[in-house]
């Protein structure tokens, strides 16, 4: 179905003279200008040379650079939390009528704007860096602290886990990635809300906190992107090296493991489906995309592909290096659920560096539409705080200079993560072995893994895009 | 739920001319012009805008102008006494969603026309529904699709010229002062195609010779290889290559030739939003490219260059008043503004009240024919042809000296014309 309505689209394109250059085209090309294989390849072997020094270093060294030292003062600060819970629910519910009843252009709807590129971008990231902000804006503890005072009628099994939350994930991740207009206002409100309303019905059925752990799939997102923070100030106050926290999380359950590997992988294929070889494998002219309805079902179940794949290939890495030290190590064997679980934890860094990376350049570009609008939340022709009369620019990606800043930007967040999931994995290894060479044998398959992955990262940074 | 902005507010009226213009004119907002009116409920013009998508660059200057010649007709008046109100959607440059845009111009929005689309294959995917709807469409796209009879009575270009007539138009300029003996170098696919066909028949009749036609793979980034293809005897190079890898092909083109080259004509789609100075586009220095309207302004700029320009908020390289980098589309938007005042000035013609007198705003365009030069029309004089809906232009011949475009000849009105295929005034509504 999907091969037919593109070589429709292509017929009818065929009798048409095509419109002018793409979009970004400018930032694109100084790209394919940079000696990006050199940089892939210095990148590569940053990697690379991290494995090898981490297998030459006393295994004490990495214990104490993930020792996290105890912050002199403790937040308990849960009553705060479902209070600013009220002001992110008022406020979303804000963005839900704007959706409705805002501005029809999705680059002046405070809706989509906030959505895409305020939560998505910049509040994924300072989850995963800063603070655990998501406690404090969700729209849900707040009501959720009224709706579910007694007991709740309905119980979640324990043994679904949070397979409730990766399926809902995946959910969400083909509608941004395949549906037809994810940014138009009152598309998305009707997502949005519908989306809220469920939760919460959910939440007063099941109990807050139970739904919050099984089914609702950002918390348990950003509870587990969360995990890579330096700093953590409920219950007790620790700071350390980031994936500090991760490392004292694991083992994972294996729902918990595989939603680690379908961030990374539903990621990676937001990547990978805009790229000049994506777009040929579906025969499809990279210069001439003939739009997102043409690509419903490729993307989809290629988000989907991509998710198994992933899982696929890092179950058998991991596979790989249980065998070999069972084969040829000192150390007692390892079941695989266990190992799978554990190092599972290893590919979180992967996923918030290509979260990072991947949407930089648009969340540079569109933070300035964020600023106008927030100038002018109603579309009424006020200007608030003067910020509707600013102008958008892309001038930054329209110069050499600036062009390569970002990429190296880009490539030091993917090649950086990478390094950081080579040490982590190297301490998760430390605590199954007794000696530097089985944690070789049993790292053997993940390392090879990792190297490939961050030559597909820094080849997506550089793959000519046209989608 | 009708969303859009009225056009009467003080940001855009900010942002699309200088406050002192406002304060100078003396008039109100909300006063005088429209409480006179017969009827001062707006004219709801529907944008279909690539807001997102691969044409956004090209969307967010569209809406500039759009913006800019709005609160222009306005300040002016409105249409008929009545203001103009831009309703915006988004299309995602998606000719599937491109259609559900006009839908919700016509059914919910209730708007009186839809306008502004500049993709050739959402144009196709659209027009289509625009007829089914009865909804006038003014596109601002380019293609020579609307010409070509594909289309429908609904569907009109008379803001902007067409491809086959911009390349005819370069032949005789390129024949008589480049070279007769030329090589084509174009992606292969149809924008490619579209050049290698009007342009190898138009340099035939000016006794000149296609020597080569080099067809590049869509897909392609690097270009070195296909250069050796290119005949010894060629005079002129001929390029109109798009996307990400443009700035690879000039890079690599001036690396294959060196100092001696033959003479070089490209097209400035090639390099809209991108700076000439940029690095890796040296190679470009004393090379011809066709604009659609000067990018740089010119020593004989006129008044209404220089008043559209300030107006929109471009300074004379063509680049946003606030960021000298921020390169605009200036070879496009202009299509935005000369078509709206179009949609004025037919809407005046045919004493247009509501979505009842559609029938007669399209009559009344098609009998339009000179447009001259002037504030409605910045980019030069417009003959219209009513029957194929399309209009014809002036273009531009410029040459890259010291990293400024120079514009070199003015091809004329009838340089570009061709052989009408279609009469759409045959077609009932």
């Amino acid at each position: 179905m999907c091969r037919a309505s593109v070589l429709s689209g292509l017929s009818i394109l065929l009798m048409c003279s095509a419109g002018p250059a793409l979009a970004h085209a400018a930032e694109q090309g100084f790209v394919l200008l940079l000696p990006t294989q050199a940089y892939a390849i210095g990148g590569t072997m940053t990697v690379a040379a991290s494995i090898v020094l981490v297998t030459c270093l006393p295994i004490d060294i990495l214990e104490r650079f993930f020792r996290p030292v105890t912050l002199p003062h403790t937040l308990a600060l849960r009553g705060v939390a479902a209070g600013s819970s009220w002001v992110g629910t008022g406020v979303f519910l804000g963005l839900i009528w704007i959706g409705w009843a805002g501005p029809t252009d999705p680059q002046e709807n405070l809706l989509p704007l906030t959505l895409w590129t305020v939560w998505w971008i910049a509040l994924f990231v300072v989850q995963g860096l800063v603070m655990d902000i998501w406690r404090w804006v969700n729209p849900w503890t707040g009501p959720a602290s009224l709706l579910a005072r007694r007991a709740p009628p309905l119980r979640l099994p324990e043994r679904w886990q949070a397979w409730p939350a990766v399926l809902i994930f995946v959910l969400f991740q083909c509608f941004i990635l395949a549906d037809i207009a994810p940014s138009d206002p009152p598309r998305l409100a009707a997502f949005a809300f519908g989306y809220w309303v469920f939760t919460l019905a959910g939440m007063s059925l099941c109990g807050a906190d139970r739904w919050g752990r099984q089914v609702e799939c950002f918390t348990v997102l950003f509870q587990l992107i969360g995990t890579l923070r330096p700093v953590h100030l409920w219950h007790r106050a620790k700071a350390g090296a980031p994936g500090w926290f991760s490392l004292s999380s694991g083992p994972l359950d294996s729902s918990h493991a595989v939603f680690c590997l379908v961030i990374l992988a539903s990621g990676s294929f937001d990547g990978l489906h805009e790229t000049f070889w994506w777009l040929a494998k579906l025969g499809i002219n990279p210069l001439e995309f003939p739009g997102r309805s043409a690509v419903i079902w490729p993307s989809t179940i290629g988000l989907i592909g991509a998710n198994l794949a992933l899982v696929a290939v890092f179950a058998f890495s991991i596979w790989i290096g249980v065998r070999a030290l069972a084969a040829l190590g000192k150390s007692p064997p390892l079941p695989f659920g266990l190992a799978f679980n554990t190092f599972a934890i290893s590919i979180l860094p992967i996923a918030l560096g290509y979260h990072f990376s991947h949407y930089l350049v648009s969340f540079m570009v569109q933070i300035q539409y964020v600023l106008i609008a927030l100038g002018d939340p109603l579309g009424r022709g006020v200007t608030l705080f003067g910020l509707a009369d600013l102008r958008v620019t892309t001038g930054f990606l329209n110069t050499a200079d600036t062009v390569k800043v970002i990429w190296l930007t880009q490539a030091f967040a993917v090649v950086f993560s990478h390094v950081l999931s080579v040490l982590m994995a190297h301490h998760m290894a430390s605590k199954f072995c007794r000696s530097n060479k089985d944690m070789l044998l049993l790292q053997v398959g993940l390392s090879v893994l990792m190297i490939f992955y961050t030559i597909f990262g820094l080849w997506l940074l550089a793959a000519p895009r046209g989608a | 739920m009708s969303n859009g902005k009225t056009q009467i507010n003080r940001r855009t009226a900010l942002k699309g001319l200088g406050a002192g213009t406002l304060a100078a004119s003396g008039v109100l907002p909300g006063s005088l012009g429209f409480a006179q009116a017969q009827s001062s409920a707006p004219i709801k013009i529907g944008f279909q805008k690539h807001a997102t998508g691969i044409g956004a660059a090209y969307g967010r200057w569209y809406d500039a102008t759009t913006t800019a010649a709005v609160a222009r007709i306005n300040d002016m008046g409105g249409i008929n006494g009545r203001p103009v109100e831009i309703v915006t959607e988004d299309d995602g440059t998606d000719p599937k969603r491109g259609a559900e845009v006009l839908e919700k111009f016509a059914t919910q929005h209730n708007c009186d026309v839809a306008f502004g689309t500049l993709f050739s294959h959402v144009v196709i995917g659209s027009a289509p529904r625009a007829g089914e709807l009865k909804l006038p469409y003014f596109v601002v796209s380019e293609g020579h699709h609307v010409a070509s009879g594909m289309l429908n009575r609904y569907t009109l270009q008379p803001g902007i010229t067409d491809v086959k007539s911009q390349v005819k138009s370069m032949a005789p300029f390129v024949g008589d002062n480049l070279g007769k003996k030329v090589t084509m170098i174009y992606p292969d696919f149809a924008f490619g195609h579209d050049h290698r066909d009007f342009f190898s028949e138009a340099i035939e009749a000016q006794g000149g010779e296609v020597v080569a036609k080099i067809a590049i793979p869509p897909t392609e980034t690097s270009f070195t290889r296909y250069f050796p293809n290119i005949p010894r005897e060629t005079e002129v190079v001929y390029h109109v290559m798009v996307g990400p890898g443009v700035l690879t092909f000039v890079k690599e083109l001036g690396e294959f030739f060196g100092p001696s080259r033959p003479e070089i004509f490209g097209f400035i789609d090639s390099l809209e939003a991108v700076s000439i100075n940029s690095p890796g586009l040296e190679f470009l220095e004393g090379t011809y490219f066709w604009e659609g309207n000067p990018r740089h302004a010119q020593a004989n700029q006129t008044e209404f260059d220089k008043a559209y320009r300030e107006a929109v908020g471009v300074d004379e390289m063509g680049a946003s008043t606030a960021d000298a980098k921020d390169v605009s589309t200036y070879a496009h938007m202009f299509g935005c503004w000369e078509t709206l005042n179009i949609i004025k000035a037919g809407m005046e013609s045919a004493d247009y009240q509501g979505p009842g007198d559609r029938a007669k705003l399209i009559e009344a365009v098609e009998a339009m024919t000179d447009m001259p030069e002037s504030m409605d029309h910045p980019q030069g004089p417009k003959r219209f042809n009513g029957k194929t809906h399309q209009t014809f232009g002036v273009q531009y011949i410029s040459k890259v000296e010291n990293g400024k475009l120079v514009v070199q000849h003015t091809a004329s009105i009838e340089d570009g014309m061709y052989e009408d295929e279609v009469d759409y005034t045959t077609q009932s509504f």
